[in-house]
């Protein structure tokens, strides 16, 4: 496949740390639009792999492509996002003192340099924009608390509904379930899967019937590379993937 | 004790027993200076000197000073010095006090100027020849500095004669340096130049690069101009070793304040800003087992250091131990508030040790095996400098052995790597922390009693290390030993390397500047750990 | 745009901390120069300028709050800014003393004389200009920040590592300016000024008018501070304090966010100092000791990290105590300073403000914290987790 077409591509990349090979030589192609969730074990360098592509970890080996193009192992974290690569953390990560509101504004798409934010003005699009996220998310009556203030759940809500602020091409998103009830296991595959027709969308989760919910292309990984790809019943199939990962 | 007093009493007796004796045999010889003018006072000069007694000494000298007489009234040679309007007489070899005379009453010895030479070379000879080895050695350095041509025969008489080695090479050194100045044959010239080249210190330098520019002869400036490169080139490599060797002084210094901080710092975290306070408290605490030493048992004062180490341990850990209890295990994981926490520790326990102390210098004598100083090759090292670093380097190496090789040092690292696990498996958590953050303190309490030796024992002996101390560790890399080691020699070396030319303050400041930078490119030092941890 | 930007910064705290500097500004200068010597409302000059430094610490501690409670930069170097500021200021008044020095040459400053120096150094030049000394007050700290912060934060020198090697920024300036050929006078500094702009620096109007002027830039800087605080950029540095890998994945580029409120601060310091120089009537090189750092992030931490009021009502407790305590009980301050570290970290993280705001916060009737994010950043939500 070549990587013009592609809106992510990764050819052998490799990271180490300390001798623990995180990454071992893995390639991975995204297409524009696709959703894909990865699975594997722990250990199997699933958020070294979104560390790489959000340019938190340099590989020491391999390239990283965006959109067939950009060389994402030559730039800064905050170059990348711009770029339109937004990513929720495994663990819920908003801004605790400021309020609901203030998270998503923070996080909608605008001019990023100091002097643009402290001239900023909210204008009527970016604050319908807001209300439709806060809609999405069923955040709107809690617009006012305090971030800090959420449940876990509604952390996970608002992250996402930062992401969606955010208006990024491709969504890392990590473990968006971890901690949540079924009902909300199943909204949040719902809203995920709403995304996922206008942005293109990697999810990383442990949770099976999430990822059965979803309904798309599984990447397998395990110890740093691809053991296999496919829908998730050709991998849960697979006897290497029963025998790493799901057979235990 | 008092048995060698008494042996060296008899000694002294002895030895002026015998003086006295020889004095007797040199009387005739002096009194014969004052009678058959020039010739009759050369001729006695001349068997003074053979005589070879350094008793003549004085009287010679008095000779050539022109302070020799012969009294009038009974023709004895007399040392007369002018007081008031008379001349006070004393004996020219006992040098006992003779009365007082009127100027017309003596008659002065004359010299002249060829009887000169001769006063020198008997000068020379006579304290060249001295049974005391000591002031052979001083009369050979004399002729080095002089370079006084007429001491040449009185040399060749001596160097003959001459058994001992270091004072036969200081001879031939002067003798190099006579010859050199008033010129000599091509061999000799060669031989001389080569001799000073194996002196090779400044003073050779000097005398060979004076020689170059004006010698005796062309060939005398050749030697000398190659000499001098090869002089040059050797006391830079000794100076460079000097410097390394104060490098490795100052950076044994940066390495024992800077390494219970490597404790408390690099492996709990906590920034301890009262550190240098317990390295205080250990120095005050060798200021008072001296104390207590010299009042209760005088003798044992020589040990006092010895006894200081362990009470220091124990009290600098101690307050270490108080200070986590009370202070520090309240604030974990909030680095900055316990920096400004115990910032307020280290003033408060200033101004007690203030309060209790008095604000001036105390005074923390060194014990006599760590006083003086000897040479190696071109070094001079003091042994008080060198117990530093043996003692820098022992406390680094049982700190290393500690933690790695005892239960403790395992429970420490059980702790610092995961907390819940080490709890789980039974280990005391709290208490494992009271007893690192007590170790980090006690080895600061070491420190302390190490720098009361070098430096001033006053309230702000901690505060000139803190800084010092944060710069090792961060430059070494947090939570390494090893980083520790080697940030502490390098940041020594460098110090002392860029004073020569920077002065000793813009050197500081330099270092500063390159910590400050290097930070910059490595912010997590020398031997930073690698891998996902670091980044969280 | 720049009213909307004034305006912005202004809720109820602001308004009481503009209205208490303005009642200061009309009352001090009354009961100085118009109220007789004699009555007990009499406020002598010497009390006005204890106040002015007083005020001058506040703007230090505000230009400190802005980047610790804001950003949370634990600068142990801020005081090295604010020296550098009254270095410029010092500079200034040296080269209005002209030919009234004790050698009495035109030119040079008396210690350039005694160090037989023959003339000034060319970083001298142009000091003789109020607006030149004005603009330098700003430039120099604003300067070395600048570039501190630009190789400190691109790498990513965080928390205490940045506290240290701040802590030796302002080291090595100690120890450089001790060093006379330097030229900034070396150990004694600069001092026995006589004139600014024109006024004896000694009368009693110019005292009452360099107080004015402290109050007029802390109010400003004040406003300014507030102003970014409720901007989005504020929130933005909030946010970086925080979580500031999180943000970086939002696309803002955290390090010029940072170098901005740095940057900024240093300025501010700068302008505190050089305030402070006319007032107390020298500049030397104590001023860069660590201990005076710190010592600032102490009355920080006093008034209430994160609250712009906090700190300076911090800045003019400690040091009220300090000017007490000094006097009263020598031997005591050192234990107070010390023991106020202690306890404020062990049992007031968040200052007297937050104490304050938890107290009122109990009442039944009293208003919620949170109306609309505004006063988001304030003492009530700073988190420990930027410290």
């Amino acid at each position: 496949m070549s990587a013009e077409d592609t809106l992510l591509y990764l050819d052998g990349v490799s990271v180490s740390f300390d001798g623990f090979r995180a990454l071992n030589n893995l390639s991975l192609t995204m297409m524009p639009g696709e959703m894909r969730a990865i699975i594997g074990p722990n250990g199997a360098g699933k958020t070294t792999m979104m560390d790489v592509i959000t340019g938190k970890t340099r590989p020491d080996h391999g390239t990283i492509l965006f959109e067939g193009e950009t060389d994402l192992t030559k730039l800064r974290e905050a170059s990348i996002a711009n770029l339109g690569i937004g990513r929720k953390f495994q663990r819920p990560t908003v801004f605790e003192p400021h309020s609901v509101w203030d998270n998503l504004e923070l996080a909608l798409k605008a001019p990023r340099s100091p002097l643009k934010t402290l001239t900023y003005a909210i204008s009527r699009e970016d604050r319908a924009r807001i209300e439709d996220i806060l809609d999405i998310t069923r955040l709107s009556p809690k617009r006012d608390r305090l971030a800090g203030s959420l449940s876990h759940g509604e952390k996970q809500w608002l992250e996402i509904g930062m992401l969606l602020a955010q208006d990024p091409k491709l969504l890392l998103v990590d473990e968006p379930v971890a901690g949540m009830t079924d009902a909300e296991t199943e909204q949040t595959a719902r809203l995920l899967c709403d995304i996922a027709g206008k942005h293109s969308v990697i999810v990383v989760e442990h949770d099976m019937s999430f990822v059965r919910a979803l309904g798309v292309k599984v990447t397998v990984l395990a110890e740093g590379s691809v053991l296999a790809e496919g829908s998730l019943d050709s991998v849960s199939a697979n006897q290497q993937v029963i025998d790493v990962y799901l057979g235990r | 004790m008092r048995r060698a007093l008494r042996w060296l009493m008899a000694a002294c007796v002895a030895i002026a027993t015998t003086s006295a004796a020889l004095a007797a045999d040199l009387r005739p010889l002096v009194q014969t200076m004052g009678s058959g003018g020039y010739s009759g006072t050369e001729k006695a000069l001349n068997q003074l000197s053979d005589a070879g007694d350094p008793a003549a000494v004085p009287v010679i000298e008095a000779l050539q000073a022109g302070d020799l007489y012969v009294r009038k009234a009974d023709g004895l040679v007399v040392i007369a010095r002018k007081v008031g309007a008379g001349y006070a007489l004393t004996d020219p070899l006992s040098g006992a006090a003779l009365g007082e005379a009127a100027a017309g009453a003596i008659d002065r010895i004359k010299v002249n100027n060829a009887m000169r030479r001769a006063i020198s070379a008997a000068l020379g000879a006579l304290t060249l020849m001295s049974p005391d080895p000591a002031v052979r050695r001083s009369a050979a350095d004399a002729v080095f500095k002089s370079r006084d041509a007429n001491a040449l025969d009185a040399l060749n008489t001596a160097l003959a004669k001459e058994k001992d080695e270091r004072i036969r090479r200081a001879m031939e050194q002067a003798r190099a340096a006579v010859i050199l100045t008033a010129g000599a044959s091509d061999a000799d010239t060669q031989a001389a130049v080569a001799t000073l080249a194996g002196r090779g210190d400044r003073d050779a330098l000097a005398l060979l690069s004076m020689i170059a520019a004006s010698g005796a002869s062309d060939t005398a400036k050749t030697a000398a101009a190659a000499a001098v490169a090869t002089v040059e080139q050797k006391l830079m490599f000794w100076g460079a070793l000097q410097n390394l060797w104060y490098g490795l002084s100052l950076g044994s210094v940066l390495l024992l304040a800077a390494i219970g901080l490597a404790v408390t710092f690099g492996v709990m975290g906590v920034i301890n800003m009262a550190h240098g306070e317990m390295v205080m408290i250990g120095a005050y605490t060798t200021f008072l087992v001296q104390q207590g030493l010299r009042t209760y048992a005088p003798g044992l004062t020589d040990l006092s250091v010895l006894l200081a180490l362990p009470a220091a341990f124990l009290v600098s850990g101690g307050v270490g131990v108080i200070i986590e209890r009370s202070v520090i295990r309240w604030l974990y994981g909030r680095p900055l508030e316990t920096l400004l926490a115990t910032w307020g520790l280290s003033l408060v326990l200033q101004q007690a040790v203030r309060s209790l102390f008095g604000p001036t210098n105390r005074e923390v004598s060194a014990p006599s095996w760590m006083s003086g100083a000897f040479e190696l090759g071109g070094l001079t090292i003091t042994y008080g400098r060198l117990w530093i670093v043996v003692f820098a380097f022992a406390v680094f190496a049982a700190l290393l052995v500690a933690l790695k090789r005892t239960w403790f040092g395992l429970s420490i690292r059980a702790v610092t790597q995961n907390r819940p696990m080490a709890n789980a498996m039974g280990i005391r958590t709290a208490r494992v922390d009271a007893l690192t953050f007590g170790l980090g303190s006690g080895i600061a309490g070491l420190a302390g009693v190490a720098l009361s030796q070098i430096d001033n024992v006053s309230p702000n002996l901690g505060q000139s290390y803190i800084i010092d101390s944060f710069m090792v560790v961060v430059f070494g890399g947090v939570g390494n030993l090893w980083g520790t080691l080697v940030g502490a020699l390098a940041l020594g070396s460098l110090n002392k390397f860029l004073e020569p030319y920077a002065g000793a303050v813009l050197g500081k400041i330099l270092v500063l500047i390159f910590i400050i930078l290097f930070i910059q490119r490595r912010p997590r030092g020398l031997f930073a750990l690698k891998g996902r941890a670091v980044e969280a | 745009m720049l009213t909307r930007f004034f305006l912005m910064g202004l809720d109820r705290k602001a308004g009481l901390v503009l209205t208490v500097l303005a009642l200061l500004a009309v009352l001090v200068p009354v009961m100085t120069l118009i109220v007789p010597e004699g009555s007990p409302w009499h406020v002598s000059i010497f009390t006005v300028s204890l106040l002015g430094k007083y005020l001058c610490f506040a703007l230090l501690a505000l230009a400190l709050d802005l980047v610790w409670g804001y950003v949370g930069i634990l600068s142990l170097g801020h005081a090295a800014f604010f020296a550098l500021g009254g270095y410029a200021m010092g500079m200034y008044l040296m080269r209005q003393i002209g030919p009234r020095g004790v050698y009495g040459n035109p030119i040079l400053p008396d210690f350039m004389v005694f160090l037989n120096w023959k003339e000034l150094p060319w970083y001298w030049l142009g000091f003789d200009h109020f607006w030149f000394a004005a603009i330098m007050v700003l430039v120099v700290p604003g300067a070395l920040a600048f570039a501190f912060g630009w190789f400190a934060f691109r790498s990513r020198v965080t928390g205490v590592y940045l506290s240290i090697i701040t802590q030796a920024l302002t080291f090595a300036l100690l120890l450089a300016f001790f060093r006379n050929d330097m030229g900034f006078g070396g150990n004694n500094g600069l001092t026995d000024f006589k004139e600014i702009l024109g006024y004896d620096i000694q009368a009693p109007g110019t005292r009452v008018g360099l107080f004015l002027a402290t109050i007029a830039a802390l109010a400003l800087s004040y406003m300014i501070a507030s102003g970014i605080i409720a901007s989005k950029l504020g929130k933005v540095l909030v946010a970086v304090r925080d979580t500031e890998s999180r943000v970086r994945f939002l696309g803002y580029n955290t390090e010029s966010y940072k170098l901005f409120a740095w940057t900024l601060s240093a300025c501010m310091a700068g302008v505190a100092g050089a305030l402070y120089v006319p007032q107390v009537g020298i500049i030397n090189p104590s001023e860069f000791a660590p201990a005076s750092s710190i010592e600032a992030v102490i009355w920080v931490a006093v008034g209430g990290r994160g609250t712009l009021a906090g700190a300076i009502l911090g800045a003019v407790l400690v040091n009220f105590g300090k000017s007490y305590f000094t006097g009263a009980l020598p031997e005591f301050w050192l234990f107070a300073l010390g023991g106020l570290f202690v306890l404020v970290t062990l049992f007031l993280p968040k200052g007297l403000l937050g104490l304050w705001a938890q107290l009122t916060a109990r009442l039944p009737n009293a208003k919620g914290p949170n109306a609309k994010g505004k006063n988001a950043p304030n003492g009530n939500t700073a988190d420990q987790k930027g410290m």
